[in-house]
Formats: C-alpha cells, sequence, structure tokens
C-alpha cells in the first residue's frame, strides 16, 4: 500500500513538473497610467481596456501603476533621467513628448506601424506625436476645449448663453448683479488658465499666427496688437469679475466642484470634464464653442490629439510593449467614448451615451482648424513661462503688453 | 582589543568602507554636479567637455530681471532661516523650558507637541491649505475683515509667508524634544544649588539652563539653518504649481520641468555652498565664544 501510495505521488510529482515547464511564462510588462483617483472620467474606461487586453493577449501580463496626472509627470521625468521608464507608459504629445524624444528615452514605432494600422486613426492624428518623421506615440483620445454652460442656471437669472466676446461680457456682468460667480477657474494649477487664455487669444491672433508662436516658427512674433487684445480680453474679464476671488490659489480640483454643485455657470474646459458630469449635470450642461470676436477666427478650436502611449527606448520586449501600446491607445480611445471621457482619436463605430460630448465632438467635426495648446506645443521652460505669464497676469502682477514681452523671449530675443 | 584600535592599519580597514561608500553618494555627486554647471544646456547623461562655458550660468543666476526668481528665492529662503532662528527656536526653547521645568502633564503637553513631527510634510501641507482656502477666509468675513486680494496663498505679499508656517509649526516639537532632552540631562545637584543661591525662573533659565545645553543648541541652529535652505515640500504643495519662492524650488522647476539640467546642477551647487557656509560660520561664531569663556576663565583662576 505505502509502495503504492509512494508511486501515486511520484507520478503525480512528475506530472506537476511537466505541467510548469510546458506552460509558457507570460511577458511582464510594466504599465505606468494616470486617472489614480476613482471619480477620473477615464477610471472606468482604462479599467474595461485593461481587462480586454488581459483576455486577448494572455501571452502578456500588465504591471499597472497608477498615478494622478501631474505626479506622473514629475515622476516620469525623474525615471527618465535613469532610464527606468516603465515599458509602456501614458505621456503628453508635443513639446512635452519632444523632451522625452531628445533625451532619448521614447522607441520610434516606425517599424511596428503598418499602413493598415494608420488606416485605423482619424486625419492626422499622429501630427504632434512625430519628429523628423518618426513616429513615438500612438494617441487615445482627440481634445479640445470648449466652453461649458449651465443652462439651469442661465434660464434662472435670464441670461443668454454667449455667442460673442460682448455676449459673454454682459453674462458675467449680469450673473455678478445677481451675486454669481460667473466661471470656474483653478488657477494654481496654472494650465486651467492656458486654456481660457488659449482660447480667447486664438480668436484674436487666429490659428496660423498662433501656430507660429506656439511652435516657434521663422518670423513669429507675440508682439502684435492682436496678442495684446487678446490678453486684454482675457484681463477684462478677470476685472469684471468672472472668476472667484481666489481662483488663483485653486487648483483644478477644488475649482471644478462649485460648478459641479451647480453654482458657477460657466467654465472653459478640456472634453473630458464631459465625462466628470453627473448624469444629472449632463442634461443641464451645454458645451459651445468660445463666443466669437468676429476677426475671421471663430470657428477654430483649440486641442488635437494631445496624450496617447508610449515605449521606452530601453524596454526588453519592444515587440509586446508595441502590441500593448496599441492596444490600451485603441480600446482606451473606443471605451472612453463611448463612456464619454474624451472624443476618439481611432475610428470607430462605438456610440457616445454622453450627450454634452456628442455636442462636442459634433462642433468639432464642423470647425475649421485644431490647434495644440500652448503649454503643450511648447517644451520645456518655454511651457512653464507660458504657464507662469497666464498666471501672473491672473494676479494682476503684469499687463498683457508685459505678457507679450515676456512670451517674445522664448524666440531669443 | 586595545591593540587593535591603537593600530592605524586596522582603523583604515573598519573605516573603508564607508568613507568609499559616503565617496561615492555624497562627494563624486557634488563634483559631478558642479561639472555640469559650468557646462552649457545639454542632456545630463552626456555630460561633453565641449559644451565648457564657465560661470555663465551662476551670472545668469543672479542677474536681476522680472522672469528672474531666483535672487528673491534666496531672499525667502533667508526670511525664513530667520523666522526659524528668532521665532521657530525661542518658542521650542520656552516650551521645553516649562515641561523640563515639570510642569502638570509633562508627558501627554511633550507627545502632543511632536506629534505633528510624525505626519508627512505633504499631508500636514494639504491640512493648512484647507485651513487658508476655507477656515481662515470665514473666519475674516465673519469678523468683517477683508481677505487679501486672490486669497490669503494667492495673493504676493502674503503667499510666501503663509507657506512657511506650517513647516514652522511641523518643527516645534522636534526642536523641543532635542532641547528637552539636553535640559533633562542637567545634573540635579546643579539646578539645586542654583535654586539655594536664590536663582529661580528665567534667572535659572538664562544663567543655568540654556548655558548648559549650548552645545544641542548649535546642533538645533544648524539643523534649523540647513533646513531653512533646502526647504521644499510645504511651499510646493500649498503655493501654486511649479512655483520658483524658494531656491530649491527654482531647482526642482529648472531641472524637471524647463529640462535645464545645467542650470539647475548651478543653482544645487549655491544651494550646497550656502548650507556649507551658514554651518562653518556657525560652528567659528560658536568656537569664538567658547574659546573666549575658555580663556576668561583661565584669567579668573
Amino acid at each position: 500500500m505505502k509502495k503504492l501510495l509512494a508511486v501515486v505521488l511520484a507520478v503525480a510529482m512528475l506530472l506537476g513538473m511537466v505541467s510548469i515547464a510546458s506552460a509558457e511564462e507570460p511577458v511582464v510588462l510594466k504599465v505606468a497610467s494616470i486617472w489614480s483617483a476613482e471619480t477620473e472620467a477615464n477610471r472606468a474606461p482604462m479599467l474595461k481596456t485593461l481587462a480586454e487586453f488581459e483576455e486577448a493577449h494572455p501571452e502578456i501580463k500588465l504591471e499597472v501603476e497608477w498615478y494622478e496626472a501631474n505626479a506622473w509627470k514629475d515622476q516620469g521625468e525623474t525615471l527618465a533621467l535613469s532610464d527606468s521608464l516603465p515599458d509602456v507608459f501614458y505621456w503628453n504629445a508635443g513639446g512635452v513628448l519632444w523632451n522625452l524624444v531628445s533625451s532619448g528615452d521614447i522607441l520610434a514605432l516606425n517599424d511596428y506601424l503598418t499602413d493598415d494600422i494608420k488606416d485605423q486613426l482619424i486625419g492626422g492624428a499622429l501630427a504632434n506625436m512625430t519628429f523628423d518623421g518618426k513616429i513615438y506615440q500612438l494617441p487615445y483620445t482627440n481634445a479640445c476645449s470648449c466652453l461649458y454652460c449651465n443652462t439651469e442656471l442661465f434660464d434662472k437669472y435670464g441670461v443668454k448663453i454667449p455667442e460673442t466676446l460682448d455676449e459673454l461680457y454682459a453674462a458675467v456682468e449680469a450673473f455678478k448683479a445677481a451675486g454669481v460667480t460667473p466661471m470656474a477657474l483653478g488657477g494654481g494649477d496654472k494650465w486651467p488658465t492656458n486654456m481660457y487664455t488659449d482660447l480667447i487669444t486664438l480668436r484674436f491672433v487666429g490659428d496660423e499666427a498662433a501656430r507660429a508662436c506656439y511652435y516657434k516658427t521663422e518670423g513669429a512674433t507675440f508682439m502684435t496688437q492682436d496678442w495684446i487684445d487678446g490678453m486684454a480680453a482675457f484681463k477684462k474679464l478677470i476685472d469684471l469679475g468672472a472668476f472667484p476671488d481666489n481662483a488663483i490659489e485653486l487648483t483644478r480640483d477644488e475649482s471644478e466642484v462649485p460648478y459641479f454643485n451647480g453654482e458657477i455657470p460657466m467654465y472653459v474646459h478640456g472634453q473630458w470634464f464631459s465625462g466628470s458630469l453627473s448624469a444629472e449635470m449632463q442634461q443641464k450642461v451645454k458645451a459651445v464653442k468660445f463666443p466669437a470676436v468676429g476677426k475671421g477666427y471663430d470657428n477654430q478650436w483649440m486641442g488635437g490629439p494631445a496624450e496617447g502611449f508610449s515605449v521606452a527606448a530601453y524596454t526588453q520586449h519592444p515587440d509586446e510593449a508595441f502590441i500593448a501600446c496599441q492596444f490600451l491607445a485603441q480600446h482606451q480611445s473606443d471605451n472612453g467614448f463611448e463612456c464619454g471621457a474624451g472624443l476618439p482619436a481611432w475610428k470607430t463605430e462605438v456610440q457616445c451615451g454622453n450627450p454634452v460630448m456628442n455636442q462636442i465632438a459634433q462642433q468639432v467635426a464642423e470647425g475649421d482648424s485644431l490647434l495644440l495648446w500652448g503649454n503643450t506645443a511648447l517644451s520645456g521652460a518655454d511651457a512653464d513661462l507660458i504657464g507662469a505669464t497666464v498666471y501672473d497676469v491672473l494676479a494682476g502682477t503684469i499687463t498683457p503688453e508685459q505678457w507679450c514681452e515676456d512670451m517674445e523671449t522664448i524666440f531669443g530675443k | 582589543m586595545k591593540r587593535v584600535l591603537s593600530n592605524k592599519w586596522s582603523i583604515m580597514v573598519f573605516v573603508l568602507p564607508t568613507v568609499l561608500f559616503f565617496t561615492y553618494i555624497v562627494i563624486i555627486p557634488i563634483f559631478k554636479t558642479l561639472w555640469y554647471s559650468l557646462l552649457n544646456e545639454i542632456p545630463a547623461k552626456i555630460g561633453d567637455a565641449s559644451h565648457f562655458t564657465g560661470l555663465e550660468h551662476y551670472i545668469t543666476m543672479f542677474t536681476p530681471g522680472r522672469r528672474n526668481p531666483f535672487p528673491g528665492a534666496v531672499v525667502n529662503s533667508l526670511l525664513y532661516a530667520a523666522l526659524s532662528i528668532f521665532v521657530q527656536l525661542p518658542f521650542s526653547m520656552l516650551i521645553a523650558l516649562i515641561l523640563a521645568n515639570g510642569a502638570k502633564g509633562e508627558s501627554m503637553y511633550r507627545n502632543t507637541f511632536f506629534i505633528p513631527v510624525v505626519i508627512s510634510s505633504v499631508v500636514v501641507s494639504l491640512l493648512w491649505g484647507r485651513l487658508y482656502k476655507g477656515l481662515l477666509p470665514q473666519i475674516f468675513e465673519s469678523l468683517n475683515w477683508e481677505v487679501p486680494k486672490n486669497g490669503f496663498l494667492g495673493n504676493p505679499q502674503t503667499k510666501i509667508w503663509l507657506s512657511f508656517v506650517p513647516s514652522l509649526w511641523q518643527y516645534v516639537g522636534y526642536h523641543m524634544l532635542l532641547m528637552y532632552g539636553a535640559l533633562k540631562s542637567i545634573p540635579e545637584d546643579v539646578i539645586e544649588a542654583a535654586t539655594v543661591d536664590g536663582a529661580s525662573g528665567a534667572k535659572l533659565a538664562f544663567r543655568i539652563q540654556i548655558p548648559m545645553i549650548k552645545p544641542m543648541l548649535k546642533v538645533c541652529l544648524s539643523f534649523s539653518l540647513i533646513g531653512s535652505f533646502k526647504l521644499f515640500d510645504t511651499p510646493w504643495v500649498l503655493l501654486e504649481r511649479s512655483n520658483r519662492d524658494l531656491p530649491a524650488l527654482s531647482m526642482y522647476v529648472e531641472m524637471f520641468t524647463n529640462h535645464n539640467y545645467s542650470y539647475a546642477s548651478a543653482q544645487a551647487i549655491f544651494i550646497v555652498l550656502e548650507c556649507l557656509v551658514f554651518t562653518v560660520a556657525l560652528n567659528i561664531l560658536f568656537r569664538d565664544r567658547d574659546e573666549r569663556n575658555l580663556r576668561r576663565r583661565k584669567e579668573l583662576t
């Protein structure tokens, strides 16, 4: 009996070893994602994307680290210095991406990107991710900023949703007279202020001249009356009391709370903000293009594919990392659009359940142009400067003219 | 054992690993940073000698201009150092004296004052942020006082001062505990003798207790000064993103946001030098006093 038991155990052990040896170990990839907070509009779609990946690619195991967006930006820069970026990671496009491309941290994806894959992307999707003909990122969303209006408050106080800048000034004055703060703004994070100034100046300067400045084209200049007028229009909003008294010390998160609570009627924000609106708020909010100025640039938009997934240049598994990168970008594009977190960067059959997102998608499709935000198109110290200078305008420590002078320094003048 | 320790070679063998390790993680990086600070802007990974620009970054650092926040940042760090030395340390000393002289509930108060030290600076900053953005304006409004324009943390006149408060508050307990420990180690008979001679209260504190814990005061002063020049976390969390109101903040933004590695290296070297100069000055100051006292004592005897 004992002998029989020993034989059975030995056979079982042998079978166990054989099965272990034959089971192929999955390739493990480290992935860095933002959207660590449960409230982030892109969080649920990303979890769905990861579940889909796990099912579709059992041969690749993704170990995901979640970060808050700003924290990841700092962490990513630090990891890049020691060549230890994760295999696949979220990153901004434009100048922010160029920082890591120029230091040799990101893998060019040209060898992997077949025409078939490129055809699945929307037109011009890779423009902000391509440097010297090499593609360093795959977008998961198309972005834009617009004016979110709480129609309930507009109706309550009998104010018209502004279509022109003068109507915007009138709306601000009407809300102020009613004791309501007209526009939300988280100036402490700096970039939310850029959302306002980029759109206002775009209406005065136009896509072509603004693009020349943000991409530092030869002959471009901020020292024009149009730039001054654009910043002066923003200054006028400040002087009219459009923003909360302490807007400059608020973070983006803090500034959103009164808007979510239905206390503030207007907010200029990215399209992703619509995904953070509750189902109830989605019925009240109307997303419109920023008011017109009448200089011929009124259907131009700020944005474009500005975020995506990249592969570290030093990954040990470039083939698998590309598979993961493409899958995450494409599926997040679908899943994000489906739940209203973002506009798709890949061609899709998916329908969005968020009415606000549908309004934005429709208007952007009819828009004349999309220009990447100044702080994203510019890189390094220039990007920091455009954030610091609009902060100073908001604080009232510099004038619109001085803003133009300060920005002119990016051309080395 | 005595024979081993008297052998210089043995001592060297024991000390060598630590010296090598310290050289590798502290001395070499400092000199490497110094080298980078003398180069033109290049990725820090390269460090090519053909980009040598000498002291250009150091000159830029102190060239006045609206868009050069570094000189202002240095002034702010000196202000913080002054606040630490003239407000934080005396306050810590006051609490330490009260507790060491046998106040009721000594243990409870000692632990309570020390609690902020063990809390993360980020948590402390977030708590104070809530106070500045929420409770404080409410109190001001209820008292019909005017809240500063742009809020407490947005107003250029108030924000830097208010960003100092949390770390000043947080480390009161740390210095208090060091001083308290030193005060408690003063022999009882010294205190008794002074009391018999009629010393009490302030006289006992200023004539007996404080002079006797001077080595610990020197430690506290050094920590306080060096901490002031390196202050980073509280203003980083409390104030606007990528602010450059202190040298360490400026260095961080130049390095990780602006990718000006060489310029950031120059600022890092300045911070190291600043800490070094003030620490040496402090040592000289205390040594001179010690020597003067020793000389006076010798003359008396």
